[in-house]
């Protein structure tokens, strides 16, 4: 975790960054509970939708992990030794999104933000709320209330 | 709003919810004594309007101090006698405290919430009851001001001037700084509030932001608070009971009064105003002394102005109120307030939406005994001890020690839910005490009278459970007074007290709260209910043929079912029926529906006590552990591998087990979830997969070639998904269809669950314990998952599933209707059997054979006069009959066999004859020896072996008896005998009729022959609704009545105590028959008016009493 811009305090976000497949995306930190290890052992909720790997016990609370790129149609997990649970806070409830690598916290100032393009590595871009673009990487700051929608 | 302060305001709302909780229980109280209003309850009300009132002024909720007031005020003129509460007056006091309780409840709307209706009425009714003169003072306003020079602080009627200044008291302006001596004090207003109450009454209050700095020259206060305090203490004790200077404290004298109107504009215009005698004060004429309105300082015209603009609503709904005066005082006069009683019929739907009970608000907060909370106090203390000494022994890897302390844990844990759970717990009186006013509006709108009695009330159910009754609960009260009970009308033709009646009663029984409404109006008509649903294609006709009265009066339970002819505004009549249902399933209770047509319905429901921890059964299939609540699971069935092939069958698709003799349908849990199966192999103890593709197909070693490499692998496939946590099986396995098995190995475990009238047995692979879990709720991804109804933790901290059994039968697309409609013919059958054993009574009979015991025959002994023994070759035949020479005369015998196609009598030297008295003479009957006399608790079947002289046949002392009916064996062989008994009534000189109520055929046939025997005509009832019935059509007829005590439907105590309170009837003499007599029913009977006791099957004392009372007629 290294904050490039520390010192530009005002209208800075920090995102958290992770790998769906190949696809670098970012979270707003302020969306995010926690990051866990959590990734085996998990309850397998049969009948669900396909996205939903299962359900874990987050000291007593049930949270729904999801498979975001099954969800969002990119590439399904392929899970190893780095994968974890990103548990953010959508609609007064926890959910979990697993992704195969959480990659670094990256603050980045709001104009640096583009708006998305309607399409985004074969993602609608509707699941983005913007675009940060970086020397090396091109993120995709995911809106999660769409992203996580139930329908 | 002056005050910001979340907490006052917080603290105002619930202190104010208090004290409306009891006003509806308490103005309902005070309409039914209207002439003569308890008083306490009264001080009660008017307690609580003055406490609303008060606050609303501190908070500066001018709408809420407004209506308050007006309340208040026609509250008082209740208590000091001067109006009379007739229903009309409290229906209007109780549509304010509708409106009342609506803005407490939405506080920061409040202001914007129209009470102008609510406030004409009371105004109107303030006004009607004062005297001619003072009439106007109600509607005239007056300005207080502070100071001479200022603007006015306060605004009041005349008339709340002269209600305060009466007797002497005085009115004062008390000014605060709300900074300095309230905050700063760290009091509250509202404590403050309480304390000047105590001593005085508070008219009004006021803040002035506005006026900051302004008012007071001399010191600045910074947010100046005043209030307008009228009481009899004295100028100089007040700065020491408010704590204030002295030169804060204003008394109101004439000159600091002025009448609005006249004084509308005191900052630019001077004109006339009116003193005001404080103490005995008169409707001022127009022309008086004028107060000099002086000139306004430039400095103040702002604030003034502004000022005059934050009372604005204020004054304009007083305005309003005084424009609407002179309408409303005629309309009063004539016929106090037409506009809120519930009597226009025509506006019924506008009216509708009172009688809906707002669904109580979701409560943010709780009141909870301070025990209790010492308890839990105590109790996480004590945790926290124990885990200190968990966690000290872990170090020290005392194991010993470990084991206890994890032990005192939990103990602990197991009291401290407890004590939890009991802070959750409601009286379920939260809700039924909203009851008897909706059940009020409700019969004053359709003009019935309805009285609706309340049991129960403080029974406790937890909090979730009694917000979610509530809806579920008026729409059933709704029902009742709406299409149970009918007119007053109708209901005296009926021979019914005009007065309807409704029961509401709640009780713990097992574990289980159980809710009980019952009306005593039409009833449910089976039939018609059959055919709205046949019309509606609910169902077939062959269907509706197959049913049993109760299946259709069930009917109504169907979604899209009513039988409304004509839905009626208050509530359609089966509409939401369904709902109501879905809502008690949704909280895992049930409803039943009882009901005799013109009688009465109940409707049962039975709740859990919570919701939060249910216990469970713990099952296993695949490698996941599910939880099925055993509110659901009726038994545990494990068929043992070899019986596997008989007991469980195909019947079309669905695959039924034969269980103690009926069909239960199956449901493959595995194959619903979409899981791969999984048994543990007897050979290797390992849990292996499943592979049968039918539950009735076998396992065998006898594997063909494909499957062999599969059956190893399979297995830990499956496994490493669901460690590796990768997403649901892809089923690398699909079974095969020729891959059956012939070989059993492993037996088939069920959990038999049920749901209201579905009953299924559920297929899993392994039952575990039963264990107590924490219903967690599921995520919203999760929702369309019909199958669970929520998740739990189990003690290694995995989330196991709870079933949601209606749902995986719905997803199994089970088709359970005919069978489980079968199956319920069969229940109601066997509930209907079990009523009647419970109902079987202690008779005493005689027992003998007629072939060396082979076949058993009993007979009443209550006929039996003696029992003879002779020898068989004194038995004489004449014309063709049996007789024997007995006293000089000849006694006719008979066998059973005569009559009956039983055995003949065996040719034995010696026989007994035991001789009956019928119709005045007696005969024998001939049986072999032994005699017995028995006392024994009998159940007649009185189908499956009936003939001709037999009644029925009951198991006594394990064997199957047949029941001799003596009287008809006796018309069979000698039918001219029955016909004396007409003629031999004059001889005896017993006469009369008698109505003879008894549910047990048995006993109604043996006392009815003896009863006609001793000379009497008797009318049969089979149950004290009967009885009731063909008294009210013939009884005039009837000299006397005989009742059996427990009976269904109406019981003889009952029926006793419904015969006594009619004038008709009254004078009956009764008579009740009970197989034994307790001490405590002869007590309840007399209580009730039964006349004489006489034991079952007791003829001669029973004939005897009946004489007797005969006569006295």
């Amino acid at each position: 975790m290294q904050p490039t811009a520390a010192t530009k305090q005002k209208h800075m976000t920090e995102l958290v960054t992770f790998y769906i497949g190949n696809s670098l995306c970012g979270i707003d930190i302020t969306d995010i509970q926690e990051i866990n290890k959590q990734t085996a052992n998990l309850t397998w909720v049969p009948k669900a939708p396909d996205y939903v790997i299962g359900v874990l016990n987050l000291r007593g609370m049930i949270v729904t992990i999801l498979d975001l790129g099954k969800k969002l149609g990119l590439s399904p997990l392929s899970r190893g030794k780095k994968s974890r649970n990103i548990v953010v806070h959508f609609e007064e409830e926890l959910v979990g999104i697993m992704v195969d690598e959480v990659s670094e916290v990256l603050s980045a100032r709001s104009d640096d933000i583009e708006p998305a393009p309607a399409n985004l590595g074969g993602v609608q871009g509707k699941f983005f709320c913007g675009v940060l673009k970086t020397d090396k990487h091109l993120i995709g700051i995911l809106d999660i209330k769409k992203a996580l929608s139930d329908d | 709003m002056i005050i910001e302060d979340e907490e006052s305001l917080q603290m105002y709302v619930e202190e104010s919810l208090e004290h409306m909780s009891n006003i509806e229980t308490n103005l309902l109280a005070i309409e039914k004594a209207s002439d003569n209003p308890d008083e306490e309850i009264v001080n009660e009300v008017f307690r609580a309007a003055h406490s609303i009132k008060g606050g609303a002024g501190l908070m500066g909720l001018n709408n809420i101090k407004e209506l308050a007031h007006k309340v208040e005020n026609v509250l008082g003129l209740i208590r000091e006698k001067k109006i009379k509460p007739d229903s009309k007056i409290i229906s209007i006091v109780l549509s304010a405290f509708d409106k009342l309780n609506n803005m407490i409840n939405h506080i920061r709307e409040s202001e914007e919430i129209d009470i102008s209706e609510e406030v004409v009425s009371l105004t109107g009714l303030t006004t009607a009851s004062l005297p001619e003169a003072k009439k106007s003072s109600v509607g005239q306003l007056l300005h207080i001001f502070y100071d001479e020079s200022g603007k006015p602080v306060f605004t009041i009627t005349r008339y709340d001037f002269d209600e305060a200044s009466r007797g002497g008291r005085e009115l004062y302006i008390i000014k605060w700084d709300l900074i300095r001596d309230i905050h700063d004090n760290e009091k509250s207003l509202i404590d403050i509030m309480k304390t000047i109450s105590a001593s005085g009454n508070i008219i009004d209050s006021t803040v002035d932001i506005e006026g900051v700095g302004t008012l007071d020259e001399t010191v600045p206060d910074r947010v100046p608070f005043m209030l307008l305090y009228s009481t009899l203490i004295g100028e100089d004790i007040l700065p020491a009971l408010f704590n204030v200077n002295r030169k804060n404290i204003r008394r109101v004298t004439s000159k600091l009064v002025r009448t609005v109107g006249e004084s509308d504009n005191p900052p630019t215009e001077p004109a006339p105003s009116k003193p005001v005698f404080q103490s005995k004060p008169e409707p001022a004429p127009p022309a008086q002394p004028r107060v000099p309105i002086p000139e306004p300082e430039p400095t103040i015209t702002k604030p003034a102005a502004s000022s005059s603009e934050t009372k604005e609503s204020f004054t304009t709904s007083d305005a309003a109120l005084t424009a609407d005066e002179t309408f409303d005082n005629e309309d009063i006069n004539a016929e106090p307030d037409e506009n809120n009683t519930f009597e226009n019929s025509n506006d019924i739907d506008s009216k509708r939406k009172a009688f809906s009970i707002k669904s109580p608000q979701m409560q943010t907060s709780l009141r909870v005994d301070v025990k209790l909370l010492d308890n839990l106090m105590t109790l996480a203390g004590e945790m926290v001890l124990s885990r200190n000494q968990l966690l000290q022994n872990i170090a020290a890897g005392n194991i010993k020690s470990i084991a206890a302390a994890g032990q005192r844990i939990n103990m602990v844990t197991s009291e401290l839910q407890d004590v939890i759970m009991r802070t959750r717990m409601q009286s379920i009186g939260n809700i039924f005490n909203k009851f008897p006013r909706l059940v009020r509006d409700m019969s004053q709108t359709l003009g019935k009278k309805i009285e609706l009695t309340l049991e129960g009330v403080d029974v406790e159910l937890d909090k979730t459970i009694i917000e979610a009754i509530s809806d579920p609960l008026t729409h059933l009260i709704r029902n009742s007074v709406d299409h149970g009970i009918e007119p007053p009308g109708k209901r005296s033709n009926l021979g019914k007290n005009p007065i309807g009646r409704i029961h509401l009663a709640a009780l713990h029984e097992a574990g289980q709260v159980t809710i009980e409404i019952t009306d005593d109006g039409k009833g449910i008509d089976g039939n018609q209910i059959a055919a709205t649903a046949i019309r509606k294609g609910l169902i077939s006709e062959s269907q509706a043929a197959a049913m049993t009265r109760k299946e259709k009066m069930d009917l109504i339970l169907l979604p899209g079912f009513s039988t409304a002819d004509r839905i009626t505004d208050v509530s359609g009549r089966g509409v939401g029926m369904d709902v109501v249902k879905t809502n008690l399933d949704k909280l895992g209770g049930s409803m039943d529906i009882e009901s005799s047509l013109g009688q009465y319905t109940t409707i049962t429901i039975k709740l859990p006590l919570t919701l939060a921890i249910i216990p469970s059964q713990m099952i296993l299939v695949g490698e996941e552990k599910y939880a099925i609540p055993q509110v659901n699971l009726d038994e545990l069935l494990r068929i043992p591998a070899d019986q596997v092939k008989h007991r469980i069958e195909k019947v079309g698709d669905a695959e039924v087990v034969r269980l103690r003799g009926k069909l239960l349908p199956l449901v493959d849990l595995a194959k619903v979830l979409g899981v791969e199966k999984t048994f543990l192999d007897p050979l290797d103890g390992r849990r292996k997969l499943e592979r049968r593709q039918n539950i009735a197909d076998r396992r065998s070693k006898k594997i063909s070639h494909h499957d062999d490499d599969k059956a190893s692998k399979p297995e830990v496939t499956n496994r490493q998904i669901l460690e590796s946590g990768l997403t649901s099986p892809q089923h690398p396995l699909r079974r095969q269809s020729e891959d059956r098995r012939y070989r059993a190995t492993s037996a088939i475990n069920i959990a038999v669950v049920s749901l209201a009238d579905m009953k299924y047995g559920l297929v899993v692979d392994r039952l575990l314990d039963s264990e107590e879990i924490v219903v967690k709720p599921l995520g919203k991804h999760l929702k369309l998952c019909q199958e669970f109804s929520g998740a739990t933790i189990m003690g290694d901290g995995k989330v196991s599933l709870i079933l949601d059994v209606a749902g995986i039968a719905s997803s199994a697309a089970l088709n359970i209707v005919d069978i489980s409609r079968k199956e319920k013919k069969e229940e109601v059958e066997k509930l209907e059997a079990q009523k009647i054993k419970d109902e079987k009574e202690i008779a005493s009979l005689l027992i003998f054979s007629n072939d060396d015991g082979k076949e058993r025959f009993a007979v009443s002994l209550g006929l039996v006069e003696r029992i003879e023994s002779i020898k068989t070759e004194n038995i004489e035949y004449v014309g063709g009959k049996q007789v024997i020479q007995y006293r000089g005369g000849a006694l006719p015998l008979f066998s059973i066999d005569q009559v009956a196609s039983v055995k003949p009598l065996p040719q034995v030297p010696e026989i007994e004859v035991i001789v009956f008295t019928i119709g005045g003479r007696e005969i024998g009957l001939m049986v072999v020896p032994p005699v017995d006399a028995v006392e024994v608790p009998i159940n007649i079947d009185s189908k499956a072996l009936k003939q001709p002289g037999i009644i029925g046949s009951a198991i006594i002392n394990n064997r199957t008896t047949l029941i001799i009916d003596v009287f008809e064996a006796v018309k069979t062989l000698y039918p001219d005998w029955m016909d004396n008994i007409t003629k031999k009534q004059i001889k005896t000189g017993g006469s009369g009729t008698l109505l003879f109520v008894e549910d047990s055929d048995f006993f109604r046939r043996q006392v009815k022959g003896f009863l006609e025997d001793g000379g009497f005509r008797v009318i049969e009832a089979k149950n004290g609704q009967e009885g009731w019935s063909i008294l009210t059509k013939e009884y005039q007829d009837i000299d006397l009545i005989i009742t059996d005590l427990e009976m269904p439907k109406m019981n003889g105590f009952e029926l006793t105590e419904k015969i006594k309170g009619d004038d008709r009837f009254k004078h009956f003499p009764i008579i009740a028959l009970t197989s034994l007599a307790g001490e405590a029913d002869i007590v309840k009977g007399k209580q009730v008016g039964i006349t004489d006791y006489q034991i079952k099957m007791d003829r001669a004392k029973l004939l005897e009493t009946v004489k007797r009372h005969m006569e006295r007629e």
